[in-house]
């Protein structure tokens, strides 16, 4: 079942286009990621899905809602964490929790979601004084209090050292297994792969490719690499007649071998087991989707976010 | 309606939780009335017309009050929620964030209150200080000064782009309304130049109408302050209200 349709979205400022013609469905209870640099149109999508930007065309619809006429029914039913935004600094956390609280028709206990985000010892501090991990607890815990039908993330992991954004994936994770729907924007290719069911990688405006992990790093035709060390030296004939073997280097005693399909590489070891050819370290590097990435856009994201 | 209890319950700890807000709207004119109390007492002189120095200084300094709350602490904390996108978040949420500026509007009033109160018991207890008025003129002109006051600072949030021109301006207006209208010093103590200074800012008939009801006179002695603080307020407020900027 589809709960978010989005066709021919185009979001214009001024003369800037925004995002050009984007569209896609969700389904229920996937994780759906919106992954690409700064400034690809990611955060404008999610702010056009949510209702908080018109469209300049395109029509969307979530739960069957049109998020720029029935604002505070999709609210409801939709929980937000949007980049960059805060809370008060002098609010402590158990009194944002429950002003938020008060802001819905039936909030669950606070307290709960506490626990569950290992947060509850710093239900007394103030907002302003807990780390930027913390203070991405305490917007997913906000976006949590009304138990809604889909979570949206705009960049959650962005800026936090890489444990805490570890303990994030945990929590995207549960709210998956919770049967929730998630979408999140991202632009760390590695959380994309590792979190998302369903994905469309956007550049400039549009989607440049779009569907499961898997399904994406396929449609790139990108080689497997294995890799060996020999003290042979005069492998690189012999493996260039295996089927499928696209290209072998031989770089300081190590032995790269580039595959279009992966049965080359049994070949491969069986035809070095046969001549008796001795070999380490074994290794067989898949493409990854940012290897995808860099394929289909041209360009590398760096830590920041930025190409 | 719950909705905007809560939140408002949340703001006004906020507000004693900001040092300025509390420093500048209840310290700072506790701390003026004790320091002039001290040196002139509240004795009837004729330099006074007849009143008490403290009788006078009593209404001013609640004018002290809520420019601050009015020029500083509304719009400063208005354009902080801005800024870091406080608005913003509540914008995904079934309530509109004008809930939360509403809410600012109440706290600030409430406040407002509390530090005149603050002022006039003091004022009583320790310099005897007699209200020579009535009650619902001088709660007119009360409601009406401080929202004609709000609505300049509501204005200022409006308006500017970000929280540091939110400041500038809210500093280059108050501090010159605070010093020159009569709230802080009597306007007889100040030379000419600066009384005809004092005749463009908004506090200053502020300051003459709450004296004036304060001290007993009519209201209708006072149409031009009214036309003046009226007129402020449904300029200013309307304008606030087509040109704000929630982000």
């Amino acid at each position: 079942m589809k709960v978010i349709k989005v066709s021919s979205l185009v979001k214009n400022y001024g003369n800037t286009k925004a995002v050009r013609d984007i569209s896609f469905s969700v389904s229920k209870g996937e994780i759906f990621g919106i992954v690409g640099p700064n400034g690809a149109g990611k955060t404008t999508t999610i702010e056009c899905m949510i209702g908080l930007k018109k469209p300049s065309s395109g029509s969307i619809t979530v739960l069957e809602i049109n998020p720029s006429k029935q604002r505070s029914d999709l609210f409801e039913r939709i929980g937000v964490q949007l980049q960059e935004a805060s809370y008060q600094n002098k609010i402590k956390v158990w009194e944002l929790c429950q002003m938020y609280s008060s802001i819905y028709k039936n909030p669950i206990d606070y307290e709960v979601l506490l626990e569950k985000l290992d947060i509850a010892d710093k239900r007394n501090s103030y907002y302003g004084n807990l780390s930027g991990g913390q203070k991405q607890k305490i917007s997913i815990l906000l976006a949590l209090l009304h138990n809604p039908e889909i979570v949206f993330l705009d960049e959650l992991t962005t800026g936090l050292d890489p444990k805490s954004r570890r303990t994030m994936w945990e929590y995207i994770k549960k709210l998956k297994a919770d049967g929730r729907t998630v979408i999140l924007t991202t632009h760390y290719m590695e959380e994309a792969e590792q979190l998302c069911d369903e994905l469309c990688i956007v550049d400039q405006g549009k989607i440049v490719a779009i569907g499961s992990v898997a399904e994406v790093i396929d449609s790139c035709s990108l080689d497997i690499v294995t890799s060996f060390n020999s003290e042979n030296e005069d492998l690189e004939t012999l493996i260039s007649s295996v089927d499928h073997v696209k290209g072998v280097e031989r770089l300081n005693g190590t032995y790269n071998v580039y595959c279009s399909n992966e049965r080359a590489i049994s070949l491969i070891i069986c035809l070095m087991e046969e001549r008796k050819v001795s070999y380490t370290n074994l290794n067989i590097t898949r493409p990854t989707l940012e290897d995808a990435y860099i394929k289909l856009t041209g360009n590398v994201i760096k830590e920041d976010g930025n190409v | 309606m719950s909705r905007l209890l809560a939140v408002t319950k949340v703001e006004i700890k906020l507000f004693f939780r900001n040092f300025y807000s509390v420093f500048f709207g209840f310290v700072f004119p506790v701390g003026m009335l004790l320091l002039f109390g001290s040196i002139y007492g509240n004795e009837p002189s004729e330099f006074m017309n007849g009143y008490g120095s403290m009788d006078y200084s009593v209404p001013a300094y609640s004018c002290m009050v809520l420019a601050v709350t009015g020029l500083m602490s509304l719009p400063l904390t208005i354009a902080d929620y801005r800024d870091r996108k406080i608005l913003k978040r509540l914008m995904a949420s079934p309530v509109h964030p004008s809930q939360l500026l509403m809410s600012q509007l109440i706290v600030n009033l409430l406040m407002t209150m509390v530090g005149i109160f603050l002022l006039i018991f003091l004022g009583v207890v320790l310099y005897n200080v007699k209200f020579m008025g009535s009650l619902l003129p001088m709660l007119l002109a009360f409601l009406l000064t401080t929202l004609s006051i709000f609505s300049i600072g509501l204005l200022i949030a409006g308006l500017m782009p970000n929280g540091k021109a939110v400041n500038l301006v809210s500093y280059l207006i108050y501090f010159p309304m605070l010093f020159l209208s009569g709230a802080t010093f009597p306007m007889q103590m100040l030379p000419d130049s600066v009384q005809t200074v004092a005749k463009f800012l908004p506090l200053t008939y502020g300051v003459r109408l709450m004296q004036g009801v304060w001290l007993g006179n009519d209201l209708s002695g006072y149409g031009l302050e009214i036309i003046v603080l009226v007129g402020i307020l449904v300029v200013c407020s309307s304008l606030a209200l087509s040109l704000f900027k929630w982000e």
